[in-house]
């Protein structure tokens, strides 16, 4: 079976976020991560190869330091990976993404699609899905449990207030949610193996596109960052009193009810 | 020239989704504003009934696209009608709730008409250039950014409970349209076979987006039914503490911390919690951190942003009261 | 007077036999040495040899001078009972085996006295611990012995020899004159009822059997020696000469960098050095090390005893089965041999080491607190064989406790088991207006708050006192702040040696970069590590303990501290900083200086009981008994002090835990001599 992931690179969830001069967010001495849901698509992944047979492929786009994400994933059990490199990315969108994406998922062979269903860092949760729309095949999403049987995919998805179960035919496009699997600690022998195992990077000329075939639909006008977080406080009162200022707090400062 | 705010409305059992109603109610305040026509876009099986309903939330017109095929949401039916249909009446904007179906729609929906999408917004507002702006997180809420697009339809989902769902017009009235329910049979691909709707409506402790958590000061199991109260007032998941769950209060499964589950919701209600590190390593992430305990001295006060110190048995069924009213305005 | 003496071989014929026995015995004495000589051999290469000095020092004092066999009084005594008699009468059969057939004539005068009378007293006293140890043994029954046939064989076997060697002698007196009988007092009592009962023909057919019955027990007692837990007479004092040099308790390292390893950890017999082998053969089954063990005693099913002699089994097994293997093959070429016995290993089909002999939970129920070790007579290495077996686990097969994972991806994204924002590290001790080295380079120390005392509420209260202490002190100070990350401790211990080398590499280049030289720190396991673990890597500072410099402090007058009002404490031994490191008195001293009454638990000093958090337990569930830490809040508990102190975090944090488990907060606090001595200012 052919398997592939994708896979992004994100912050790490305890990063700090600051502006930088030009108003963007700063990435400078951020600590990376692979994006914690991708990590559920590359356990599954591996999963199906060692059931089915095959070989697993990771694909990402990013710079330099998406090769540590990759060679994570391979340390994991996954077989050889893919980038997508380019500087004319950095200002992509949704749109843009999944194009180059499935231009070069286009050029491996596959029976399936895996991916996390959202990332921890823009948290659109669209790539897996547009991919799917590119390369005309149908799409599971925030999938809890998968089935392979033949050419028939069955999943558990979670849809609001409960789960559904979907079967649709190979080639598919699933994205992981959590609590499809535990992803796996990768084992030094694995941390070793990764790193003779094949990373080919590639830019947008080797998939034959340019910066004008990929202009993003979406502009970002600006970023902002959140009112900073006040000191914590005690509210006071009787326990009626408290309880009543605690509500309405939360409804209109905090705006979380 | 595109005309025209489209609003995907959800209904499961013919019953209208709360954010399809508060969609319709910005909706309606963006098109008096702008000259708009309010449009919302049903899909489903029998639905002819919610035309009024809508019409009543704020819509000038109301479409519904009535199908077998439609009864149950599945992805490429609704892309392929939606699709069709935005393509022959081109509205300015298409807007929906971000929800399940939302998330898992939209994308594909986007693409399928070539344009962005702006996902999960937490704003939402009108500009003189791009028609309308958003307001999306993105790093978990640690930042904001501000979207637009020249692209039309502009398609966006937006974050339930942004905006408020207004009192319905009873007197209103809108022009209601069927239109024929136009699904490439390339499109069904998937067959749904099976739908199980938890009975339960408290969510799952990973991804609830608020939780009820108790610690040592709950003093025994029976008295997590208050919390469990207070929990499905406001639709949250129930965790403990390992001091809880060490006693045998709680199940493993509900223990939050070090060695439990690592959470990060936007709402942590903590109750006789001390707030030790372990704890906090599986919460610390939490938006909004309250707490209501005893003891001053505890810990939790210092990573709480709002915390009473008082009887939690007297304090949460009060909150619970509170909350209720809350939900009912 | 006539010359102290008797005849050595009166009343007896045919002693040339004598030789012909001993030959015998001798052969299956050195065949059974051979055999056990073959199983260790199973294992891999390992220099112990080093230090021959220190190891006659260690052989005198621990064999000799029973130096921890006398910790526990009672079978302590008993055993130096048995011992000394041993010693002095090989003693004696060495002056007659030298008299009788090198003719050395010495046998006689005060030497012949001198045997007679330490035989018989000493002999005497052995017999007297025998019966005591059989009646420990058998009737007492304590649960850290296990019963087998050879302790029933080697206790009579003794018994018998000695009781025959007093009988012989008695019927020698009872037989014909001596006229220093009266220096042979147990012969001379027994002489009397055998005058009584036999006549002088009967008394010497008697002696006859006696002396050949006594003969050919000692000479069972010399071939079954190396078959029997007789051997730990020679294997104890090996081991005790064999023992690690150095600082307790530090790992091998692995190069990480050697791209000809193929396996990390150890997961098969054969993959230990023939020292861990000989450790099995070495434990006596003594089971002082299960006595002391805080998992045995909390109620898992861990016991070291019971891992060094299930490893001895499989040992055997191992044995077995390559002799087998060479066998089959029907080589007779050595090399032929060797690949018989390879093949063997690289396909062992016997029960795996780790899950069939040895559970994995007992590998991850371990604390490394080392009590085991401390306790142990002839220094069997247990914890070493666990992190061995964990760092397979974890390194190879990926499987171990999952609360383990969250812990390790949490050091690796933010330096500290907890995963708090990296960032953030520096936050609580610079709002106290500690410096960075960034900003003041010429700090003579590194204070090293380690992740609790940067992260952990309860022990940043510690570090600010440690800071208050140390600037009423006027020392000049610095913190690595968001450069520090986690010492490793947790990670090595768990057995991912990859993080800890990661970790450990990183600090360590963070610190010579700023020419770092002096580290304070008050956490236990930082100390240990820095100090005894880092320069393996590299990393050479002085890492001195809170308490250590606090009390320098004190006793140079730099440090003023007032008296207390009368309170009373009782003081927690981290394993970390006693057992691994030996401090025990410089926390103590450090109360009585600010005049607290101190109360000592019941495990206290080398026999501490561990709070359950070592060997990185503090970040895993503990499912099984009941939990270590309530178990020693209780021994805290039940002194009625105002305070229980500790110096490190881990033990503070499970202490504390206890204390709220048991719901005596009002009564009883727990806190860190640094939160002690702040309030003594």
């Amino acid at each position: 079976m052919n398997i592939i992931v994708y896979i992004k690179q994100t912050f790490d969830t305890e990063a700090k976020i600051v502006l930088d001069g030009s108003g963007k967010i700063d990435a400078n001495g951020v600590n990376l991560i692979i994006n914690p849901y991708d990590e559920f698509a590359i356990e599954e992944g591996i999963r199906l190869k060692e059931k089915l047979g095959g070989d697993v492929t990771v694909v990402s786009m990013g710079g330099a330091r998406a090769q540590e994400a990759i060679r994570t994933a391979l340390a994991m059990g996954v077989d050889k990976a893919v980038l997508v490199s380019d500087p004319a990315l950095e200002n992509a969108d949704e749109w843009t993404n999944a194009e180059v994406l499935a231009k070069a998922v286009s050029q491996l062979p596959y029976d399936i699609i895996l991916a996390g269903r959202i990332a921890i860092d823009d948290g659109a949760s669209q790539i897996g899905v547009r991919l799917a729309e590119i390369l005309n095949v149908p799409s599971i999403s925030s999938i809890l449990k998968l089935d392979i049987d033949g050419t028939q995919a069955t999943a558990t998805r979670e849809i609001d207030g409960g789960t559904e179960v979907i079967e649709v035919s190979l080639p598919a496009v699933l994205t992981a949610q959590k609590g499809l699997n535990e992803p796996r600690y990768p084992s030094v022998a694995g941390i070793m193996k990764a790193k003779k195992k094949p990373l080919k990077t590639i830019t947008l000329a080797d998939l034959g596109m340019s910066a004008g075939d990929i202009a993003p639909k979406m502009n970002v006008d600006k970023y902002s960052l959140p009112v900073a977080r006040q000191a914590g406080r005690v509210i006071p009162g009787e326990a009626a009193q408290a309880a009543q200022e605690l509500a309405r707090l939360l409804r209109e400062e905090a705006k979380v009810l | 020239m595109a005309k025209g705010i489209f609003i995907i409305v959800e209904q499961r059992d013919l019953q209208i989704r709360k954010v399809s109603l508060e969609l319709l109610s910005q909706g309606r305040k963006i098109a008096d504003e702008t000259g708009e026509t309010l449009v919302a876009v049903v899909l489903g099986n029998g639905i002819e009934g919610l035309a009024q309903t809508l019409a009543a939330a704020g819509a000038d017109k109301v479409i519904l696209i009535d199908d077998a095929k439609l009864a149950d949401y599945t992805t490429g039916a609704y892309t392929s009608v939606l699709n069709k249909l935005i393509r022959k009446e081109e509205p300015q904007a298409v807007l929906m709730g971000n929800t399940a179906i939302g998330k898992d729609l939209t994308p594909r929906l986007a693409h399928r008409l070539g344009v962005g999408l702006a996902s999960d917004c937490t704003g939402m507002e009108k500009d003189e250039k791009s028609f309308l702006t958003f307001k999306r997180p993105i790093y978990a809420g640690k930042a904001f950014e501000y979207l637009s697009s020249n692209v039309r339809p502009i398609l966006a989902t937006i974050r339930p409970n942004t905006f408020k769902a207004e009192d319905p017009d009873a007197s209103r009235q809108a022009e209601i349209v069927k239109e024929a329910a136009d699904i490439d049979a390339a499109d069904l691909r998937a067959i749904l076979k099976e739908v199980a709707i938890a009975a339960s409506k408290r969510p799952d402790l990973t991804e609830a987006n608020i939780i009820v958590s108790g610690g040592r000061g709950m003093k025994g199991p029976e008295n997590y039914v208050i919390l469990e109260e207070l929990a499905d007032v406001i639709g949250a998941a129930v965790g403990a503490s390992r001091a809880a769950v060490d006693s045998g209060w709680k199940e493993h499964k509900f223990q939050v911390g070090q060695t439990g589950k690592t959470v990060a919701p936007t709402l942590y209600i903590a109750c006789g919690i001390s707030g030790a590190i372990q704890h906090l390593a599986g919460m610390g992430s939490s938006k909004f951190i309250v707490c209501i305990n005893k003891d001053p001295e505890a810990n939790i006060f210092n990573v709480a942003d709002y915390g009473i110190v008082g009887d939690l048995f007297e304090v949460v069924p009060l909150l619970t009261q509170e909350f209720k009213k809350l939900v009912n305005e | 007077m006539a010359t102290a003496t008797r005849e050595v071989y009166w009343n007896i014929e045919g002693e040339h036999w004598l030789y012909l026995l001993f030959i015998f015995a001798l052969v299956i004495f050195g065949y059974g040495v051979y055999k056990r000589v073959i199983l260790w051999k199973l294992g891999q290469p390992e220099n112990r040899w080093k230090d021959v000095g220190q190891g006659i020092k260690d052989v005198i004092s621990y064999g000799l001078f029973h130096k921890r066999i006398l910790k526990d009084p009672y079978p302590g005594l008993m055993h130096f009972g048995i011992f000394v008699g041993f010693v002095f009468l090989a003693f004696a059969t060495a002056i007659i085996t030298l008299q009788a057939d090198f003719g050395l004539n010495f046998f006689h005068g005060w030497l012949y006295i001198f045997i007679k009378l330490t035989s018989n007293l000493f002999g005497l006293i052995a017999l007297f611990a025998i019966l005591v140890a059989a009646y420990r043994r058998y009737i007492q029954r304590p649960d850290r012995l296990d019963n087998k046939l050879d302790d029933a064989i080697t206790l009579s076997l003794l018994f018998i020899i000695l009781v025959t060697g007093f009988l012989i002698q008695g019927v020698r007196i009872a037989t014909i004159p001596d006229p220093w009988a009266a220096w042979a007092f147990v012969g001379q009592w027994m002489a009397i009822p055998l005058k009584a009962m036999l006549n002088e023909a009967q008394l010497l057919s008697l002696h006859v059997f006696l002396w050949w019955f006594h003969l050919v027990l000692a000479m069972t007692f010399i071939a079954y020696f190396s078959h029997s837990k007789l051997f730990h007479i020679l294997l104890g004092l090996t081991n005790q000469f064999l023992r690690k040099r150095g600082p307790i308790g530090i790992p091998e390292p692995i190069d990480f960098e050697d791209e000809s390893l193929e396996t990390f950890g150890k997961s098969q017999l054969r993959e230990f050095s023939w020292k861990a082998l000989f450790n099995t053969d070495a434990c006596i089954r003594c089971g002082r090390c299960q006595d002391n063990c805080p998992a045995y005693l909390s109620g898992k099913h861990l016991s070291p005893k019971r891992i060094i002699q299930d490893m001895k089994v499989l040992m055997e097994e191992t044995g077995a089965a390559v002799a087998e293997a060479k066998e089959l093959v029907g080589a007779t070429q050595a090399a032929d041999h060797e690949a018989a016995a390879a093949s063997e290993v690289e396909e062992w089909t016997g029960r795996a080491l780790i899950g069939e002999v040895i559970p994995e939970e007992d590998l991850w129920a371990c604390t490394t607190c080392r009590s085991c070790e401390q306790q142990c007579p002839v220094f069997v290495e247990h914890v070493d064989k666990t992190i061995d077996m964990r760092r397979n686990l974890v390194l190879m097969e990926t499987r171990f406790p999952g609360e383990a994972q969250l812990a390790f991806k949490n050091m690796e994204n933010n330096g500290n088991p907890w995963g708090i924002g990296w960032s953030t590290r520096a936050d609580y001790l610079t709002a106290l207006g500690v410096k960075t080295f960034e900003e003041d380079p010429q700090a003579e120390y590194l204070y090293w708050p380690g992740c609790s005392g940067a992260f952990d509420a309860r022990n940043q209260k510690v570090s600010s006192a440690l800071v208050k202490l140390l600037q009423a002190a006027g020392v000049h100070f610095a913190i690595l702040g968001n450069e520090e990350k986690c010492c490793g401790d947790s990670a090595r211990k768990l057995g991912n040696e990859y993080l800890f080398f990661s970790l450990a590499s990183e600090n360590i280049e963070v610190m010579k970069g700023h020419g770092v030289k002096k580290i304070i720190t008050q956490c236990p396991h930082c100390y240990n590590l820095l100090k005894n673990e880092y320069p393996q890597l590299g990393g050479d500072f002085e890492v001195i303990h809170h308490t250590v410099f606090l009390l320098d402090l004190v006793k140079s007058g730099k440090l003023k501290l007032s008296q207390s009002d009368g309170k009373s404490i009782t003081y927690h031994d981290s394993c970390y900083l006693g057992r691994y490191n030996e401090i025990y008195g410089q926390p103590r001293e450090l109360l009585k200086a600010v005049g607290l009454e101190i109360k000592e638990m019941a495990h206290t000093g080398e026999k501490s009981f561990c709070c359950g958090a070592g060997g990185g337990r503090m970040w895993l569930e503990e499912d099984e008994g009941q939990r270590i830490n309530e178990m020693r809040t209780d021994e805290a508990i039940v002194l009625k002090t105002d305070y229980v102190g500790t110096a490190c975090p881990f033990c503070l944090t499970m202490i504390a835990d206890g204390i709220a488990a048991r719901e005596v907060g009002e009564e009883l606090k727990a806190l860190d001599i640094a939160q002690i001595l702040e309030m003594a200012l």
